[in-house]
């Protein structure tokens, strides 16, 4: 590898070399193959990282891809030696241009956090449907109705005599009855039955 | 982060959709099965009755004038039989009596029966003791009174309001004498639109008293008995009755005297449910109220002239244990039934307890009960907003 021109390459790409540098580096292009297509890969990789700002949607990826290479933690591409090894540049453009599963991107993380949202709003919807049966809540008096009370006053309604059901628990005494000056109703009524065969 | 339904969507179809999918679907499938629940529970609403909630309650006098005007195309009752009632419900207000009163009722194949010892002064007090059958005297004595006539007080069911609404829902028929108790009796029949008799009425020829009715539903099966025996007509009352009577029990209020038609429409202004129907060709006739330890209970009476239906209502909930009741489904509803007669029936819905007595065939009955409101299952939005509520109290720190 001692022929080839290394990191005059790179200073190539980047303007840095002066005219006799820039003349020799050219002469020795025009017939060393390598150092053209290490060339060719630099200048694609300065094209693609002046174009990250303005990233079209479809180069979205790309942006991610980079932002992972050069992350912490990130799988980084293989550095043997020297930076301005042909071999290096190149696989840094193929990891550039190769899919890399595990990192999200910024249209991914927006679906991601659509899921998300969609998700716990599903979530909470069916919680809440869950916990949202069942009785409402009971602002009034708890209540068991009077039957004693309630039959006698039936029996008024009726014309007839009290028929209240024998299998009622003593309830209090509750009551009934015309209320007239002459005679105020005032007893409870007790009635029996039996069952017929 | 990466999600499995990322990796498991397929090219070209976006994961978002699937996500939409579920987002749509899952609320149809929540409404869907809330659809469901709610098909089977019943109303859900506070309804009227088939005759809509009705806050026009006739008064009794109203259905009294309604009651002389037969339908038209309808056979006009016998003026001798509606004299004959009319003379009976007087005749149990205004005649001195005692006697035994056996009251038989069948429901549900079941029946029961209920013997009472009667003694009536006239125009005054009538005691009523109930005894156990085969037992001795049983119970406490019940008092009563009916001085202006007015309060629906009379001997097996026939009152004046009673035979009024008798003349207006049936065809009353002389059906000429017969015998009981021993006396000779003057008979007069109530029949439907049909001809079949509904019921059939014995009355004291010489004092018009009743003394024996029995009751048919429609397919002429006998549901009520009632005779009224060992009568006699002197002003020897009961010798150990009013001691007991009234001595220990201090009432915690006397209902009202029969409201008004104008108190009751006001009342249905005051989220009081005052159907003035009821299914089964009932008619809102009477009405009371009076207060209790839980608040105030409104008492509606319902008849067509034989079948009467008491519904009372209480602002509150039912208590979440009813001893002596069992629940049990009655028109499509969950209810509970008072043990063993099954004649009581009560239920709560939208804060309002309703129970229902019935002296009433058992379509009527369960007509009834279907009429009135029940709570069905919430509706999908109540129950989310509910649900978020409950959500939200729990979390809430300060809650």
């Amino acid at each position: 590898m001692s022929h080839h021109l290394g990191d005059q390459l790179s200073a190539l790409v980047d303007g840095e070399l002066d005219g006799a540098e820039r003349d020799r580096v050219h002469a020795h292009l025009a017939r060393c193959e390598p150092c053209r297509a290490e060339v060719a890969d630099l200048r694609e990789l300065k094209r693609r990282l002046r174009t990250l700002g303005t990233a079209a949607p479809g180069q979205a990826a790309m942006t991610g891809r980079l932002i992972a290479l050069t992350g912490p933690g990130g799988p980084m591409p293989p550095r043997s030696g020297r930076r301005s090894r042909p071999a290096s540049g190149r696989r840094a453009v193929r990891a550039l241009t190769r899919p890399q599963p595990g990192r999200p991107g910024p249209s991914r993380r927006r679906r991601y956090l659509m899921l998300g949202t969609v998700s716990l709003v599903v979530g909470l919807s069916t919680v809440a449907f869950t916990v949202g049966g069942g009785g409402g809540a009971a602002p009034g008096p708890r209540i068991t109705p009077p039957v004693e009370m309630y039959s006698v006053e039936h029996a008024i309604t009726t014309g007839e005599v009290p028929f209240d059901p024998p299998a009622t628990p003593a309830a209090p005494a509750t009551t009934a009855g015309a209320a007239t000056p002459a005679a105020p109703a005032t007893a409870a009524a007790r009635a029996s039955a039996a069952s017929l065969p | 982060v990466f999600t499995p339904s990322y990796h498991l969507s397929r090219p070209g179809r976006p994961p978002w959709l699937l996500v939409a999918v579920l987002a749509l679907a899952m609320p149809g499938l929540l409404v869907t099965a809330c659809s469901r629940s709610a098909a089977g529970g019943g109303h859900g609403t506070p309804g009227a009755p088939g005759t809509g909630t009705a806050a026009a309650a006739p008064s009794p006098a109203r259905a009294s004038r309604a009651a002389a005007r037969p339908g038209p195309g309808r056979r006009p009752s016998s003026p001798l039989a509606l004299r004959l009632l009319s003379q009976a419900a007087q005749a149990a207000v205004a005649t001195t009596y005692q006697g035994e009163e056996i009251v038989t009722r069948w429901t549900n194949g079941s029946g029961s029966v209920l013997v009472s010892d009667i003694w009536h002064v006239s125009g005054g007090q009538t005691v009523t003791q109930t005894l156990a059958v085969g037992a001795a005297l049983s119970s406490r004595p019940y008092t009563s009174a009916d001085d202006d006539g007015q309060q629906p007080e009379g001997v097996l069911g026939v009152t004046v309001p009673l035979v009024q609404l008798l003349a207006a829902h049936y065809i009353v028929a002389y059906a000429g004498t017969g015998s009981a108790d021993s006396r000779t009796a003057q008979v007069v029949e109530a029949r439907r639109g049909d001809g079949s008799v509904a019921a059939r009425f014995w009355l004291d020829d010489a004092t018009k008293l009743p003394l024996e009715r029995e009751v048919f539903d429609s397919g002429t099966h006998v549901i009520s008995h009632d005779v009224f025996i060992k009568v006699r007509f002197s002003a020897a009352g009961p010798a150990a009755v009013p001691a007991q009577a009234g001595s220990d029990d201090d009432p915690p209020g006397p209902w009202t005297d029969p409201l008004s038609g104008a108190r009751l429409r006001a009342l249905s202004g005051q989220g009081w449910l005052v159907p003035a129907q009821l299914p089964g060709g009932l008619s809102l006739f009477t009405g009371a109220q009076t207060r209790t330890g839980t608040g105030t209970v409104l008492d509606l009476g319902y008849s067509d002239g034989l079948s009467v239906v008491s519904v009372f209502e209480q602002r509150g909930d039912l208590a979440a244990r009813l001893a002596g009741w069992q629940p049990a489904v009655v028109a499509g509803h969950l209810i509970y039934v008072a043990q063993p007669d099954q004649r009581s029936l009560t239920w709560d819905s939208h804060d309002m307890v309703y129970t229902v007595m019935a002296d009433a065939p058992a379509p009527t009955v369960d007509a009834v009960v279907g009429a009135l409101p029940h709570d069905g299952p919430p509706g999908f939005w109540q129950r989310m907003s509910r649900g978020f509520v409950r959500l939200a109290s729990w979390v809430n720190p300060f809650g």
